[in-house]
């Protein structure tokens, strides 16, 4: 069924012919770094760098400076972790781009897709990194400083809306449109709410405490739920459309 | 290598043109960005995470000039190398034997790690901008320039590695590449990755100015933009010859 | 355009028929049921975080609710309401295989579905101008569930646009496509019937 359907689609090589027995070695090394990497980033941002659930906003600046030196080592390991393996999240986002590739609905939205999440992940997760890092390095660095950091960080982690949205968007769209079914259209619905979520989250920006604050249960907790759904099904879907993938076949230019 | 009279004018040869126009950018940049690298004077030798706050106030003061000459021509040329990894792109799209998977992710780690290089001359320009600002803001600076500039190695370590892979798996009649260039990703891949612990270290060879996270770092990096630029000019003119527009 | 005298039933809609007479039909899609599922779970969990605060503060919040119009409330219910009527009827016209009535009874539904989005902008921009924005934190409940319900009665007024439009071609009209945008349309009403109860009545 795939092959007929990628054939008709014009997904099959253009002009060049695999010279070797077609394998698809590549397209599983590189689907495993996908869930690798989020498996990892799982285990930094909760266990390590603990940003993940989120600290209080609604502190003092004194016990800002007390968050950072009580939790100043694994901080430390965490981000430096980060800086070796974060280049999974553009091997992970570049897969979904390859895959949204040899989709019916064309390139654009699967540029769209790259762009808007390689572009995403230097405010949405090295600005964290960097300024916990900072906070870290130096404990006896000016608490208003810190204080400083710490909400820069934390605002730049959750409140880095836009990138993502867009790429939930060129996600959704692409997938509307698909006639080859790499993903399902209930997928499409479940981007579209990530959207939601992101426009809900705005108002981190506006609140210190409550709901509604970069830890409250409705800009965090429930949009993390429904990012924890959204990025299983992807993930499990991606495998799905990886094993339907011919061997040797490559989207259309 | 000399296009043939008969290929002057096909449109397949604007294809090789621009690619090689694109190589040609990045070497000019690539010396531009050396002649700004050595003309930054806090690189030479490398300022140390040790110094006070008052020191790094002081050396922002005492080099102003310099600093903005070289940080603005960081600014201005360093995404300018961007031509060389999109050649690459190009030609691992060309690879026969696979399903051109790594290119995709490469040009998404190439992208990602160009945002980071962008940000971080933009600290340092920032810190020399008001000489007379509070030293502690001026070490801050300090500190996120060079943390920016050395640690988040990440996709560097992503790009090297997809590109290894596509060399390893190239495996028919005609490769790309010769192997050796990807054991030389892999090996500047593992001589860029203790760096990350300049995000901790204040002394010794992996803080940001030891001879692992500094001078080990930065020397393999532009080894290997060195390098590539020979190899992928290699790759391009065999594509030439390969499609009969060269001989 | 549309077709002035019926055309012969597909299979499709011969197949539909009979499912129905059977009672083994479920109408609309498995995709949009996972949707309205999906979406009325989010919404659930809003509405729980909302209860939850305003138990938190009951004082603050009948205050700031005291600035909201019950008329303008009634109003889009009724609108709303209405347009769900519209919608259910031309879901019975497709079932029967008269599509241009169908087709008129979308039109009407959407309408209606605009309206509502008029009347909420204007009761908004009351609101914006008398100074209650999201510096409360009742406001900043009200204009997030009545935004994001707003954002999925757009949504819906496009995907009764699109019902009309297979609908126009002979070729693919189906009475499943008109179900699957009204099951989305009752979805949209029943949130508001809550959101209407829980920020404007719930006193």
């Amino acid at each position: 069924m795939s092959a007929t359907v990628v054939a008709a689609s014009g997904g099959e090589p253009v002009g060049t012919e695999p010279r070797a027995p077609a394998s698809k070695r590549d397209l599983w090394i590189v689907f495993w770094i996908f869930p690798t990497f989020f498996g990892l980033f799982g285990v930094i941002f909760v266990l390590l760098a603990r940003v993940i659930p989120p600290p209080r906003p609604d502190v003092t600046t004194d016990q800002k400076v007390q968050w950072f030196a009580s939790h100043a080592t694994t901080i430390q390991i965490g981000f430096a972790a980060v800086c070796v393996v974060f280049g999974g999240a553009a091997i992970a986002n570049g897969y979904v781009a390859y895959q949204m590739k040899r989709m019916t609905s064309g390139p654009t939205f699967a540029y769209a897709y790259m762009g808007a999440m390689a572009v995403g992940t230097l405010p949405g997760l090295l600005l964290v990194a960097l300024c916990f890092s900072a906070a870290t390095f130096r404990p006896d660095r000016e608490p208003r400083i810190s204080a400083m950091l710490y909400d820069l960080g934390m605002l730049s982690f959750n409140g880095s809306l836009g990138c993502f949205a867009t790429g939930y968007l060129a996600f959704a769209i692409a997938i509307l449109y698909d006639k080859n079914q790499i993903f399902p259209k209930w997928l499409a619905y479940v981007s579209i709410w990530q959207i939601v979520t992101e426009v809900i989250a705005t108002q981190m920006w506006v609140s210190s405490a409550g709901p509604y604050a970069w830890n409250g249960s409705i800009a965090f907790w429930l949009a993390v739920i429904v990012f924890g759904f959204w990025l299983n099904c992807q993930g499990i879907f991606l495998k799905f459309a990886t094993d339907r993938q011919p061997a040797g076949s490559r989207p259309a230019d | 290598m000399q296009i043939l009279a008969e290929a002057e004018e096909l449109p397949k040869t604007t294809n090789i043109r621009t690619q090689l126009v694109a190589l040609w950018i990045a070497a000019v940049s690539a010396l531009i960005l050396l002649i700004a690298y050595l003309a930054f004077p806090g690189f030479w030798p490398p300022m140390s995470p040790r110094l006070t706050a008052e020191d790094v106030a002081g050396f922002y003061r005492n080099h102003t000039a310099w600093i903005r000459f070289s940080m603005v021509t960081f600014n201005l040329c360093g995404i300018m190398l961007l031509p060389l990894f999109c050649v690459v792109v190009v030609q691992m799209k060309r690879m026969a034997t696979q399903s051109q998977v790594f290119a995709y992710c490469y040009l998404s780690a190439v992208v990602s790690g160009a945002t980071l290089f962008a940000l971080a001359d933009i600290f340092f320009a920032v810190a020399a901008f008001r000489p007379g600002r509070d030293p502690d803001l001026v070490m801050l600076l300090n500190d996120l320039g060079w943390m920016v500039f050395i640690a988040p190695v990440g996709m560097i370590v992503a790009q090297n590695l997809m590109l290894a892979l596509a060399v390893y798996h190239d495996n028919g009649p005609t490769p790309v590449f010769p192997r050796w260039v990807g054991h030389l990703s892999l090996l500047t891949m593992f001589a860029m990755l203790p760096s990350a612990c300049a995000m901790v270290m204040t002394g010794g060879p992996l803080a940001w100015d030891g001879a692992i996270s500094f001078w080990l770092r930065n020397g393999a990096f532009a080894t290997f933009v060195i390098v590539m630029f020979f190899a992928v000019r290699g790759a391009v003119r065999r594509q030439a010859r390969e499609e009969g527009i060269a001989r | 355009m549309t077709n002035t005298e019926p055309t012969a039933l597909t299979a499709e809609q011969t197949d539909h028929a009979d499912r129905r007479q059977r009672g083994t039909h479920l109408p609309g899609d498995g995709h949009m049921w996972l949707m309205v599922l999906g979406d009325l779970i989010i919404f659930g969990g809003y509405f729980i975080v909302y209860m939850v605060q305003r138990a938190m503060a009951p004082a603050a919040y009948l205050q700031a609710q005291q600035h909201l119009s019950i008329t303008i409330g009634v109003l889009n219910t009724v609108v709303l309401v209405t347009s769900s009527w519209f919608v259910a009827q031309a879901v019975r016209a497709a079932a029967d295989a008269d599509y241009e009535r169908a087709v008129r009874l979308i039109y009407g539904g959407g309408a209606c579905g605009v309206l509502f989005i008029g009347v909420k902008a204007y009761e908004w921009t009351m609101k914006i101008t008398q100074g209650y924005t999201n510096s409360n934190e009742f406001f900043m409940f009200y204009y997030m569930l009545t935004g994001v319900h707003m954002f999925h009665v757009a949504l819906g007024v496009l995907i009764l646009g699109i019902v009309v439009r297979e609908l126009r071609n002979p070729r693919r009209r189906r009475p499943s496509m008109v179900e699957q945008g009204a099951t989305y349309w009752h979805m949209v009403d029943l949130l508001w019937l809550v959101i209407f109860g829980l920020l404007y009545v719930m006193r």
